[in-house]
């Protein structure tokens, strides 16, 4: 049956034990915890020790959303991943995940869509059960980043930012029928594609990788970015889809409780927060302990945020994000 | 409850180049009769050198949008199956919205392997299907764009090595408009699912983030464990099964007998485990399509290719049943009727 609005039932995280300080990477690389801190606001992020996937990390956070929604693994009957850094190449880490998880016979897939890829998850899921395709859906965004970062000189720019990290939630039929997720709002533009990229393995390519991918002045096996554009790009494209989300629900900024960016860049979001006046205990940021985690950011917030009680029943609350894509997208969720 | 979705139009890509067993034999060290005989395989296409699943799906594209009579400022989404993107990232779909010059709507990847046509069915009629705060369906989701396809020529073994796998991938995309409307190809019914205990059977492993510390290296390179792997043999029984189930559960989800059917398409890499499975369910022989044994194995892209090769010979009240099996393992169905 199709359901007026889904809802967020269960929340779960998981992080790597291993923590990598500033100081950790100006030891492998020329860089030092006073530049990474101005210009990001990272402070520290996680490394897997060990062979370890995102399904791995993203199964750790899905049986913790599953406890906490007091469902069982045989209650969902979708299975959506968002990551840009699958365990392997195909097939999909979705796949993975549904086996390791015990689900038997479910439709799980990956979406690719970068730092806006939960939000995009959600969003289909969301679809999924409205539609009444779905009745509970896990979606998971999971990274490991770690694996394919240039950790020398050579790719600071880039390796300081990313972080593994991976967060669930179960989605389901809400509650009550004016809870939940309100809209999605999904946008990209690929004409800015290769501002923030990783090219190789490429399948336009012959071969789509080889052994000087690896190697060289500008490895293309490793992410690059255009900071400053993407920067740029980002403050504009984050105040957009967030009124868009509002204006679409007839609400303005100020009735909005929460805000939960992705969190790419500790100066984005209080750029972000200051261009929308919303003070900034408003704004939901940990990307000090964790760096970007791309598509599992903001459940990593999110989980916070509900933890710490700024996120409550009744409350206005928007997730946001901006990346490689360029994707950007939101949802507003009435808790 | 019954998707609500049509598809208003179809287009297709096979780039030119075709790659015949013959061209083959040489680099696999096996006579082209034997790479015949052994895939079932007589011809693939190959895209050319720079060019990636997102170019073949944007001549696709346009084809789509001229037989929908829809302009590329109507989509309201944009989801392209794939899984070999043009580049790590982003995916296909933006690289195809800029080509299309769409506008700033949403674009995503979706990773469903050989199923990854009928995963995308299935979210662009959730998404049709979205309510309005207001009242009525979600007018940004009335026309959405659906492209599948793959580019394997990079990604493939020309050595000996390669033998038992690389003559049996080929290159292509295919694009649909679809949204809700009151003509055109309806989609009746859509399932498919996911035996994720299967997913290390039929794999292309590396790059592979869960290798620490680096998830691909030049040794893992020079061993290959960046091609496609398998042991189809295993599982051909396991594939015929399911491409059967998956078939059934949407003739009872759509209310039809197979010999309602007029047109079958029906995919796996092995073309005879695909074909065995066809006959099994009883549709007569001249109303199935085996798109590998046409084109080679193009993953996502395979049926819609092939449905698209044939849409405008059928006749209006036309049924049409697409299956899918591949890696994942991943398989499903989706009835149309014309």
């Amino acid at each position: 049956m199709a359901v007026l609005r889904s809802h967020i039932l269960g929340i779960g995280t998981a992080v790597p034990d291993r923590v990598v300080t500033n100081d950790d990477l100006s030891r492998v690389m020329d860089t030092s915890d006073d530049w990474i801190q101005q210009r990001t606001g990272i402070r520290e992020r996680r490394h897997v020790a060990a062979d370890c996937g995102a399904s791995d990390l993203g199964k750790i956070a899905a049986e913790e959303a599953l406890r906490s929604a007091g469902l069982g693994v045989s209650d969902i009957d979708l299975i959506v991943f968002a990551t840009l850094s699958p365990d392997i190449d195909w097939p999909a880490s979705a796949c993975l995940l549904a086996s390791k998880l015990g689900a038997r016979r479910v439709p799980a897939f990956d979406v690719k869509n970068q730092c806006s890829g939960f939000i995009y998850s959600l969003a289909c899921a969301d679809a999924a059960i409205r539609a009444g395709r779905a009745r509970h859906a896990l979606v998971v965004g999971g990274e490991i980043h770690s694996t394919g970062l240039d950790l020398t000189t050579r790719g600071r720019e880039v390796a300081v930012i990313f972080g593994d990290g991976a967060g669930a939630v179960v989605l389901g039929p809400s509650p009550e029928p004016e809870r939940g997720i309100l809209s999605t709002h999904l946008h990209a533009d690929g004409k800015y594609a290769e501002k923030l990229w990783l090219e190789a393995a490429a399948s336009r390519r012959r071969p789509r990788i080889a052994p000087e991918d690896l190697d060289g002045p500008d490895p293309s096996a490793f992410p690059r970015m255009q900071g400053k554009f993407v920067f740029r790009h980002a403050v504009t494209r984050f105040p957009e889809v967030i009124r868009e989300a509002l204006a679409y629900n007839d609400l303005d900024l100020s009735q909005l409780d929460v805000l939960i960016p992705h969190q790419a860049n500790l100066r984005i979001n209080q750029m972000v927060a200051m261009g929308l006046e919303l003070d900034e205990s408003k704004v939901v940021n940990n990307i000090e302990r964790y760096g970007n985690t791309t598509a599992a950011s903001i459940p990593l917030a999110l989980s916070e945020a509900i933890a710490d009680g700024r996120v409550s029943a009744g409350k206005l609350v928007c997730l946001a994000a901006f990346g490689a894509g360029f994707t950007w997208a939101s949802a507003l969720v009435r808790w | 409850m019954p998707p609500d979705l049509r598809v208003l139009g179809l287009g297709h890509c096979l780039p030119p180049q075709i790659v015949s067993n013959e061209e083959l034999a040489a680099a696999l060290g096996e006579p082209a009769a034997d790479i015949a005989a052994r895939t079932g395989i007589a011809e693939r296409h190959r895209a050319a050198d720079g060019e990636g699943p997102s170019d073949l799906a944007l001549r696709a594209a346009r084809d789509a949008l001229a037989a929908a009579r829809t302009t590329v400022d109507e989509l309201g989404l944009i989801v392209f199956a794939t899984a070999t993107p043009d580049v790590t990232f982003p995916g296909a779909a933006c690289y195809l919205q800029e080509k299309l010059g769409a506008p700033t709507v949403g674009a995503l990847d979706v990773r469903a392997q050989t199923a990854g046509f009928l995963c995308a069915l299935d979210l662009a009629s959730s998404f049709a299907a979205v309510p309005a705060p207001r009242g009525g369906r979600d007018a940004r989701y009335a026309r959405m764009l659906i492209a599948a396809g793959e580019v394997h020529a990079g990604g493939l073994d020309a050595t000996p090595r390669g033998r038992d796998m690389t003559p049996r991938f080929g290159d292509g995309a295919a694009a649909a408009v679809v949204g809700q409307a009151d003509s055109g190809p309806r989609l009746v019914a859509v399932r498919w699912t996911t035996e994720g205990e299967l997913a290390d059977r039929f794999w292309c492993e590396y790059p592979a983030s869960y290798q620490t510390p680096v998830r691909i290296t030049a040794a893992d390179i020079a061993a290959g464990k960046h091609f496609p792997r398998g042991d189809l043999a295993a599982l051909a029984p396991i594939a015929r099964d399911r491409l059967g189930a998956a078939a059934r559960e949407v003739l009872d989800a759509a209310g039809w007998r197979p010999s309602d059917v007029d047109l079958l398409v029906i995919d796996y890499v092995d073309p005879a485990v695909a074909g065995d499975a066809g006959e099994a369910l009883g549709v007569a022989r001249e109303r199935t399509v085996v798109p590998t044994r046409e084109f080679g194995h193009v993953m996502a892209g395979g049926i819609a290719i092939a449905l698209a090769r044939r849409l405008v010979a059928l006749h209006a009240g036309a049924r049409a049943l697409l299956v899918a099996a591949g890696p994942g393992f991943t398989y499903g169905a989706a009835a149309l009727e014309a």
